[in-house]
C-alpha cells in the first residue's frame, strides 16, 4: 500500500518539477514542496546480491533518483506525498507521508 | 536570457584521487555551456594549474585559480581563490608555506604571510569550520571564527553550496539555507558554489572508486562519502534555479544577490594567462648571480669567457671562421637577452668539473660554438657542421633546451652544488604519474572487495598499457582467457578500470630536470618538498617550460661512471694522468677495434643490430660515427636509407650530382640527406633565407599540413633563385622524403663523443675499461658477457680474494708467463672491403679483480667493515674481525675468497680424495667457529670468541667439481670467473656436435642444429595475432643465439625455458637476412641434466639425437 508506485504520465511536472498527481484513483493538487533532494549510490550492493543490471557492465546504473516531499491535497483535503523519479527509467513513484487519504 | 554562470569551486583529477575530470574536459563543458570564466580549485596542490589555464586559454575562457586546503584542522577545508592583483603568486608563496609546514593551513602560517593572504579571497564552506558551527547551532561562535581571519584576506565569504542531501545536513538545501542566512544576518557576502568534483552525473560511481582508493576501505555503505550525483559540472540554468531553491528556502524571494556576488567574486579572481599567469614570460637568474651587475655586464663578460676560449680551441684560418661564427652567435643571444641562460649552464657545468665530475652536453647545444667554447659541449661545431640555428633562435619565443650527462654515480652531487649555489631559484620538476592499466585494477579490485590474490594476477597478467586499453588487451592475449574474466564482477571492474584511464594518482619527482629562475620563482610557481627532500615545483615539465624557466635535464650516464672510473684505475696502475678529453678524434686503432665489431661495452654501438651496421659500414672517422649513430635509428631503417648509403660508401653507386651548389652539403652523407642540419642548409641555400628561418620551415616539414605550405613556398622561392624546375623538384622530393626521418647532427654527434671516448678506452686501456663497464654496467649485456670479452682480450679473471678484492672491479697487472688464461678463441673478421688487417689490442699482463659488491646478499655495511679490518690472517680471524654475517662469510668461502689465505688449490685437476683443504673444509670449519659461541649458532651478529677455535684441518671431503664450481660463481656473483660456464661441457658439446654461435650463420636455411648456451634473455611479447611467441637468447662464449619458440613447442618447453638457466637446444635455421639468422626450436633440455644423462650412457632418456642420425649413445662409445 505505502510504496505503491503509480505510472509517470499520472504526475503532472511541465517544468520538472510535480504540480499535480493521481494517486489511488483521487486527483491531487500539490500545494507545496516541503523538501527536495536527490538520491544515488548503493550500485556496488548489486554485486553481492547478483543482481546486476544489464546494463551495468557497459555503464553503471548509479540508480539517481530525485525526490520531492509535497503537501497536496485531493479535492479540498491536505496531506503530504514523497513524489520520487527514477531518472534512469523514467518512472516515478509516490508515497504518502501521513495518513490523511 | 541569464547571465552565465561562473563556477567558483570545481576539482579536477589533479586532486588525487578525488576529481573524476581532467581539467581539459571541465574546460570543454563550460565552454559548451557557454561560460565565459571557470575556476580550477584543486585540493592540496595547484600541479593542475598551467595545463588548465592553458585550456582556457585555447577555448577562450577566463581562468580563476584557486585552492581547496585544509585549514586548523584535517576535517576542516577552505577555498582560496588567487585576486587577478597579483593574487596568483601571493597564492603559489603561501601554498608553499603551507607544504614545507606540512600541508596544513594554521593561523601561524596566515600571520606570517600576510602581505600574500590580502591578495586572496577565502570561502567558507559547509564542510569549514564555520559550516561546523552553524551545524550546531552556535551562531556565536561561527561569526567569532569569521572574525578571526576577517584581517588576514582581501575578502571574506560565507560559501552556500547544496547537493541535495536527504535531510538538514551539511551539503543539503536547508543547510545552505541556514549558511545564507548566516551571511544575510551578519552582513557578509555571500556565494553559491557547487564543489565539482565529476564531469558527468553519471560518473558517480567514479568518484565512489577513488574516495575507496583514497580512504583505503573497500565501497560499504557504512564508509561511503557520496550520497548522490549532484558535484558536477551543472550549467547555468541548473546554478540558477538551484540558487532560487536555497534562497526562497531561506526566506529571500529571488538569487539575484545570491548570484549577483558569486560572479563579482568571479570577476575580482579573473585571471589573465600571459599577464597574471606569466604564460610565455621568461625568468632566467639574475645578473648578479653569474656575476655583473646589468644585463649589459653579462653581454661582456659572455664575449669575454666565449674569446678567451677562442684562443685555446682554434688556430690560424679556423680562429677566422670561429671568430665570425661566434660574433653571429652572441648577436643572436643578445637580441634574445639569453646571456644570463648560457652563463648560468656553464656555471653548472663548471661546478661539476671542479667536483671532478664528468659533464657532456647532449641535444641540439652541441650546435652552438658558444656552448663549446664555454665548456657545456665537448663537440666542436664548425667542422662537423653543426648549427646554432637548430637550437637556438630568434625566431622562437622559447628558452632553448640543453641536457646535460654526467656521471650517474655522482648525480645527486650535482644536485647539492646547484643546490646550493643557486639557493630559492632552483628546484626540481614534478612528474604526474596517472592511472595506467596495474594500477587501475587494483585499485578497482580493492573497491569492489575483490580478493587481493585473484585482483594481483590480473594486475600482473596485464601488460604495462594505458588503462582504457585493458579490455583490448584482454581480448588479445591468450594467456588472460584463463583468468576467467568474463564474471559479471570482473566485467564491471574492467569497466570501471578503464574509466580511471589517465587520471593523475600521484605527483612524484622527475627523475633528472631541475628548473633555474631569478630571486621569484616561488612567485611563479608553487613549491612542495619532495620524498629526496629537494625543493620541487608542483608543475611537470611542460608546465615549467610554459611560465619560462630555465630547464635543465641532469641526466646520469652511466658510461660517464665508467669512464671517470676507467680514467682513475689508468692512473692508479700506470701512474698515467689521462685527459679523455684531449684524445685526437683520428685513432686508427680506434677505428680498427670498431671495425673489428668487438665492441661490448662501448657506448652506443655494442647491441647486435648496431655491431652488425659497424661491421658493414667500418666507421674510420668521427663523422662516420655521427652518421652511424643517426642512421641506426628505427625511421632511417625502416625507410631503407642505410643501403643506399652503405653501397655508396663502399663505392658500388655513384653519388650523382643534382647541382654544383649543393655538392657539399649532399656529398657528407654520400648524397642520402640525414641530418636536420642538411635539410636547413638545403632550404637556406635555394631559397636564400637565412639558417634560423630555414629551421622554421624544416618544423613545418613534420605535419602534412605544413608540409603543403613549405611546398608552395619553395617552388617558387627556389625557381626565383634561379634553380631549374628539375633540380626544385628532385630537392623537394628529398625533403618531403626525408625530413621526418632525418636526425640532429649536433644531438648525435653528442653522443659520438662518449662512444668514440670509451672505443678509444676499450682500445688503449682494455682492462681499465672493461673494470670501468663491469663496475658501473652501462650496457645492455650481463656482467657475464663482459667479463667473457675481458677474457678473449687475453685478460686474466681473478676471483674473490677476501684481502684483495675492493669495493669495485680493480686491475692488476701480471706476469705473461704465467697467465693462465693464455687461449684466444676470437679471431678479428677479415675485412675484404679494405684488405687491410686490423691492429686490435692484446691486453695480457693485465688481471681483473672481482669486486666484493658483486657478492650476491652482502651489504654496503659488510663491505665497508671488511675493507676497514684488513688483512685477515685465516678464516677465524675474518669471522672474529670482519663484521660480515655468517651468510655472506659463506657466500665468499664458496666462491673462493679464502682460498689464497688457505692455500686452497683449486685448480679443476685436483681430484677426489686430495689430501690437501678444500673449500667443504672451510664451510665445516666456520660452522665450528659459529658452535663455539656458547652452543648458539649466531646469525648477523658479530661474534666474541673466548674458546680456542678448532684446528682447521682437511676431513677428506670431495672437492668441488669443476661444474659446481662455475654453478656457485653464477648463483653468487651472477657471472662465471673461472671460465665460461660452456667449457666444462666442451667434450659433451664437441661429441654430440652442437654448433657454436659464431658458426650457426654458414648453416643453410633450414638446417637442423644442436646449439647450446646461457640464457641472456627470454621475452614474451604480446602479438596482435595472439599467437604467443617466446624469444630466447643465449650466448656461448662466442657469441649470441636467438632462439624462437613458437605455440607447439611452447607447452613442453616454457616451463623449463623460465625455471633453467643453461640450454642445449635443438632447433631449425631461420635466415631473416643477409646477415641475420635466428633458430627455431623444436626440442630444448636443461644443459647439465642432459650431461648427465650422457656421462651415465642413457643418452636415449633425453632423446639427445645427433644431427646425421647420429645419438650419443654411439658418440659415446666412440669416445670410449
Amino acid at each position: 500500500m505505502f510504496d505503491k508506485g503509480i505510472d509517470s504520465n499520472r504526475v503532472l511536472a511541465p517544468e520538472g518539477e510535480p504540480i499535480e498527481f493521481i494517486y489511488q484513483g483521487h486527483h491531487f493538487h500539490i500545494h507545496a514542496i516541503t523538501s527536495r533532494w536527490s538520491e544515488s549510490g548503493g550500485w556496488w550492493n548489486r554485486i553481492s546480491d547478483g543482481n546486476l543490471h544489464a546494463n551495468d557492465l557497459l555503464k553503471i546504473d548509479d540508480q539517481a533518483r530525485a525526490v520531492w516531499r509535497v503537501e497536496a491535497a485531493p479535492v479540498g483535503a491536505l496531506a503530504t506525498f514523497e513524489i520520487e523519479l527514477d531518472e534512469v527509467t523514467g518512472n516515478w513513484r509516490i508515497r504518502p507521508t501521513s495518513r490523511a487519504c | 536570457m541569464l547571465a552565465n554562470f561562473t563556477h567558483l569551486r570545481t576539482c579536477s583529477g589533479y586532486s588525487f584521487k578525488y576529481g573524476t575530470a581532467t581539467a581539459d574536459q571541465l574546460v570543454e563543458r563550460a565552454t559548451e555551456f557557454g561560460m565565459s570564466t571557470l575556476a580550477l580549485t584543486d585540493r592540496d596542490n595547484m600541479a593542475g594549474a598551467i595545463r588548465f589555464v592553458q585550456a582556457c586559454e585555447s577555448a577562450a575562457i577566463k581562468p580563476i585559480l584557486g585552492i581547496n586546503l585544509s585549514f586548523l584542522q584535517r576535517k576542516y577545508r577552505i577555498t582560496l581563490l588567487a585576486t587577478a592583483d597579483g593574487g596568483l603568486a601571493s597564492l603559489y608563496q603561501l601554498l608553499t608555506a603551507v607544504n614545507f609546514a606540512g600541508g596544513l593551513l594554521t593561523h601561524e602560517i596566515l600571520q606570517e604571510n600576510i602581505v600574500h593572504t590580502k591578495k586572496l579571497l577565502i570561502m567558507h564552506g559547509p564542510d569549514s569550520q564555520i559550516g561546523a558551527a552553524i551545524g550546531a547551532r552556535q551562531l556565536t561562535q561561527g561569526l567569532s571564527i569569521f572574525n578571526s581571519t576577517k584581517d588576514y584576506f582581501a575578502q571574506q565569504g560565507i560559501e552556500v553550496l547544496s547537493h541535495r542531501i536527504r535531510g538538514d545536513g551539511p551539503m543539503s538545501t536547508p543547510f545552505a539555507a541556514r549558511m545564507l542566512t548566516f551571511a544575510r544576518s551578519n552582513d557578509l557576502p555571500a556565494v553559491i558554489t557547487n564543489a565539482v568534483r565529476m564531469l558527468n552525473r553519471s560518473d558517480g560511481p567514479l568518484a565512489d572508486v577513488l574516495d575507496s582508493a583514497r580512504n583505503l576501505v573497500p565501497l560499504h555503505k557504512r564508509h561511503v562519502e557520496r550520497q548522490n550525483s549532484e558535484a558536477y559540472l551543472k550549467d547555468t540554468k541548473a546554478m540558477h534555479q538551484l540558487a532560487t531553491e536555497i534562497a526562497q528556502a531561506a526566506g529571500e524571494s529571488t538569487a539575484h544577490s545570491l548570484i549577483k556576488t558569486t560572479m563579482q567574486w568571479a570577476e575580482m579572481a579573473t585571471l589573465d594567462p600571459r599577464r597574471d599567469v606569466g604564460i610565455g614570460k621568461i625568468h632566467l637568474p639574475e645578473p648578479s648571480v653569474v656575476g655583473g651587475k646589468t644585463q649589459n655586464d653579462l653581454t661582456i663578460q659572455l664575449k669575454q669567457r666565449c674569446e678567451a676560449g677562442l684562443g685555446i680551441k682554434y688556430f690560424g684560418e679556423q680562429s677566422i671562421v670561429a671568430a665570425n661564427r661566434l660574433s653571429d652567435e652572441l648577436a643572436t643571444v643578445r637580441t634574445l637577452g639569453y646571456e644570463s641562460y648560457f652563463l648560468t649552464v656553464a656555471n653548472i657545468t663548471d661546478l661539476a668539473r671542479s667536483k671532478s665530475i664528468r659533464v657532456a652536453a647532449r641535444g641540439s647545444g652541441a650546435g652552438s660554438l658558444i656552448c663549446y667554447l664555454l665548456g657545456i659541449s665537448g663537440v666542436e661545431p664548425i667542422t662537423h657542421g653543426l648549427l646554432m640555428e637548430r637550437f637556438c633562435s630568434p625566431l622562437r619565443n622559447e628558452l632553448p633546451d640543453i641536457d646535460i650527462d654526467v656521471e650517474s654515480a655522482r648525480r645527486l652531487e650535482i644536485y647539492d652544488a646547484v643546490f646550493e649555489k643557486y639557493g630559492r631559484r632552483v628546484a626540481t620538476v614534478s612528474m604526474v604519474e596517472t592511472y595506467r592499466s596495474r594500477h587501475a585494477i587494483r585499485d578497482v579490485g580493492a573497491a569492489l572487495g575483490i580478493s587481493p590474490i585473484e585482483v594481483d594476477l590480473i594486475a600482473k597478467s596485464l601488460p604495462h598499457i594505458r588503462a582504457r586499453n585493458i579490455a583490448k588487451a584482454l581480448e588479445n592475449l591468450p594467456e588472460l582467457k584463463n583468468l576467467k574474466l568474463d564474471t559479471p564482477i570482473l566485467r564491471m571492474a574492467i569497466n570501471l578500470a578503464q574509466q580511471l584511464d589517465g587520471l593523475p594518482r600521484h605527483l612524484s619527482m622527475h627523475p633528472c630536470a631541475i628548473v633555474l629562475s631569478d630571486i621569484g620563482l616561488r612567485n611563479h610557481a608553487p613549491l612542495e618538498v619532495n620524498a629526496s627532500g629537494y625543493p620541487m615545483v608542483q608543475f611537470d615539465k611542460d608546465d615549467v617550460e610554459a611560465v619560462g624557466f630555465l630547464k635543465l635535464d641532469v641526466l646520469g650516464v652511466r658510461m660517464q661512471s665508467a669512464i671517470a672510473y676507467t680514467i682513475s684505475e689508468i692512473e692508479r696502475i700506470e701512474g698515467v694522468q689521462l685527459d679523455i678529453d684531449q684524445i685526437s678524434l683520428a685513432d686508427q686503432k680506434t677505428f680498427d677495434l670498431i671495425a673489428s665489431t668487438r665492441t661490448l661495452g662501448v657506448f652506443q654501438i655494442e647491441s647486435p643490430g648496431q655491431r652488425e651496421l659497424i661491421g658493414k659500414f667500418a666507421p674510420s672517422s668521427f663523422t662516420d660515427l655521427i652518421i652511424d649513430i643517426s642512421l641506426f635509428r628505427p625511421g632511417p631503417v625502416k625507410s631503407d636509407m642505410i643501403r643506399p648509403f652503405l653501397s655508396a660508401r663502399h663505392g658500388l653507386s655513384n653519388v650523382k650530382s643534382i647541382h654544383p651548389d649543393l655538392d657539399s652539403i649532399m656529398s657528407e652523407t654520400e648524397g642520402v640527406v640525414v641530418f636536420h642540419e642538411q635539410v636547413i642548409r638545403l632550404i637556406s641555400v635555394m631559397t636564400g633565407i637565412t639558417l634560423a628561418q630555414s629551421d622554421e620551415k624544416r618544423r613545418s616539414l613534420g605535419t602534412l599540413d605544413g608540409q603543403q605550405e613549405v611546398c608552395d613556398w619553395f617552388y617558387p622561392a627556389a625557381l626565383a633563385q634561379g634553380y631549374q624546375l628539375d633540380v626544385v623538384q628532385e630537392i623537394w622530393e628529398i625533403l618531403r622524403a626525408f625530413a621526418s626521418f632525418g636526425f640532429c647532427k649536433a644531438h648525435a654527434a653528442a653522443f659520438a663523443l662518449p662512444t668514440y671516448q670509451s672505443a678509444w678506452l676499450k682500445t688503449h686501456h682494455t682492462a681499465a675499461f672493461m673494470a670501468g663497464v663491469l663496475t658501473h654496467d652501462p650496457g645492455m649485456y650481463p656482467k657475464r658477457l663482459i667479463l667473457d670479452d675481458a677474457r678473449q682480450w687475453g685478460i686474466e679473471i681473478k676471483g674473490i680474494d677476501v684481502n684483495k678484492s675492493e669495493r669495485t672491479v680493480t686491475v692488476e697487472k701480471v706476469d705473461v708467463d704465467q697467465q693462465v688464461n693464455k687461449q684466444r678463441s676470437y679471431v678479428a673478421p677479415d675485412l675484404n672491403s679494405t684488405g687491410r688487417s686490423l691492429q686490435l689490442p692484446d691486453a695480457s699482463g693485465y688481471a681483473l679483480r672481482i669486486s666484493l659488491a658483486d657478492v650476491g646478499g652482502i651489504s654496503e655495511r659488510e663491505i665497508n667493515s671488511i675493507i676497514a679490518a684488513r688483512p685477515f690472517v685465516d678464516l677465524a680471524d675474518f669471522v672474529r674481525r670482519s663484521g660480515a654475517s655468517i651468510t655472506t662469510t659463506e657466500s665468499l668461502i664458496i666462491i673462493g675468497g679464502f682460498d689464497q689465505l688457505h692455500r686452497i688449490d683449486q685448480s679443476h685437476r685436483v681430484v677426489n680424495g686430495s689430501k690437501g683443504l678444500n673449500r667443504r673444509d672451510l664451510l665445516l670449519h666456520l660452522q665450528d667457529l659459529y658452535k663455539l659461541n656458547g652452543g648458539q649458532k649466531v646469525g648477523e651478529s658479530q661474534l666474541t670468541l673466548e674458546l680456542l677455535p678448532p684446528p682447521l684441518v682437511a676431513a677428506g671431503l670431495p672437492n668441488l667439481t669443476a661444474a659446481e664450481l662455475v654453478q656457485n660463481e653464477v648463483s653468487i656473483l651472477g657471472m662465471e670467473v673461472t671460465a665460461h660456464m660452456l667449457n666444462f661441457y666442451g667434450d659433451f658439446l664437441n661429441a654430440v656436435g652442437a654448433v657454436k654461435s659464431s658458426d650457426v650463420i654458414k648453416q643453410r636455411s633450414g638446417a637442423s642444429v644442436l646449439i647450446a648456451g646461457v640464457k641472456s634473455a627470454l621475452q614474451t611479447p604480446p602479438v596482435r595475432s595472439g599467437r604467443r611467441v617466446m624469444f630466447l637468447t643465449i650466448d656461448d662464449g662466442h657469441g649470441c643465439n636467438d632462439v624462437t619458440f613458437f605455440e607447439d613447442t611452447q607447452q613442453s618447453y616454457a616451463q623449463l625455458l623460465r625455471t633453467s638457466n643453461i640450454f642445449l637446444i635443438r632447433g631449425a635455421v631461420r635466415r631473416t637476412g643477409p646477415r641475420g639468422v635466428s633458430i627455431r626450436a623444436t626440442q630444448a633440455w636443461e644443459l647439465s641434466s642432459a650431461y648427465n644423462s650422457w656421462l651415465a650412457g642413457n643418452a636415449s632418456d633425453t632423446d639427445v639425437s645427433l644431427n646425421n642420425g647420429r645419438n650419443l649413445t654411439t658418440m659415446e662409445s666412440k669416445n670410449a
